[in-house]
């Protein structure tokens, strides 16, 4: 496994709660949760800058609606 | 990057003896120049032997398109996903792309990450394709190995998914042990194959006991 580097990461009361919530929910460790964050995140960005579009369907209805990252 | 490197044994199909091989996480130049200068003309050998035998192109090997170069150069520098490969006498002899990010489908751990297996393939001369002997066997076990042990380190509990091709339905099916979910409509109705934590531990037992 590559090398790990240490940081200390400074969350508001909600921001620790959702990553609490994520952490039980998906069975992960809140560090687990916060590296598949950036995974997701830097695939996504990578996606748009090179033109895609990040769309959500539903399921039942098959409405799509596009979601933009800034 | 630092590579990793974990040693391994393959089967020998033509000599029946075992040989010391690597498993690396990570593809790199090499590999993929083994991609282009060996499996390649390789498999335009095989390709040019089953059409000259009259094989039905239904019964070619499925992954005969497939361009490493291109796969691996389309995720570079994206730490979601990642390669792995094996060499054995110098050579590679399988290559795998995984990605972090999907989430699993099966009822009892729907909606957690797995390690999804976008592709993998062994060389062409350790395919059994045209009725040849394989030469090194294993190499497909050890890389699906290697996506569980990837698993677990995240913290995914060994859980992996992915989409097979026809031919290796029944590699994913009776040798790995993996849950067959069914034809996906949504992903050109290729089957969808599925690992469960139990099911990993039981794997991993069986292709790598420590």
């Amino acid at each position: 496994m590559a090398e790990k580097r240490t940081m200390t990461l400074n969350l508001g009361e909600a921001e620790m709660r959702v990553l609490e919530e994520l952490s039980a929910k998906k069975d992960l460790t809140k560090t687990a949760v916060l590296r598949q964050a950036l995974r997701i995140y830097q695939t996504l960005d990578a996606r748009i800058a090179r033109g895609e579009k990040l769309l959500f369907e539903n399921d039942a209805t098959k409405e799509k609606a596009e979601l933009m990252l800034l | 990057m630092t590579v990793q490197v974990s040693e391994i044994s393959l089967p020998n199909r033509q000599s029946g003896q075992s040989a010391q091989a690597e498993l690396r996480d990570a593809i790199d130049e090499q590999p993929l120049l083994d991609w282009m200068t060996r499996w390649q003309p390789f498999t335009a050998d095989v390709l040019r032997d089953l059409a000259a035998r009259g094989v039905p192109k239904s019964q070619w090997p499925q992954s005969r398109h497939w361009n490493w170069g291109a796969k691996m150069a389309e995720v570079s520098g994206l730490i979601a996903f990642r390669g792995f490969c094996v060499t054995c006498n110098g050579v590679t002899q399988g290559l795998m792309r995984v990605d972090l990010t999907p989430l699993a489908r099966e009822d009892t751990q729907a909606g957690k990450p797995l390690v999804y297996v976008e592709y993998l393939e062994v060389a062409p001369w350790n395919r059994g394709d045209g009725g040849r002997t394989p030469h090194y066997g294993g190499v497909g076990s050890a890389l699906i190995a290697a996506a569980v042990k990837l698993s677990i380190d995240e913290g995914f509990r060994g859980r992996i998914g992915l989409h097979s091709l026809p031919q290796a339905d029944g590699f994913y099916r009776d040798t790995c042990g993996m849950m067959d979910l069914g034809p996906d409509d949504g992903y050109q109705r290729l089957r969808y194959f599925e690992m469960t934590e139990t099911q990993a531990q039981a794997f991993l037992r069986e292709e790598a006991p420590e």
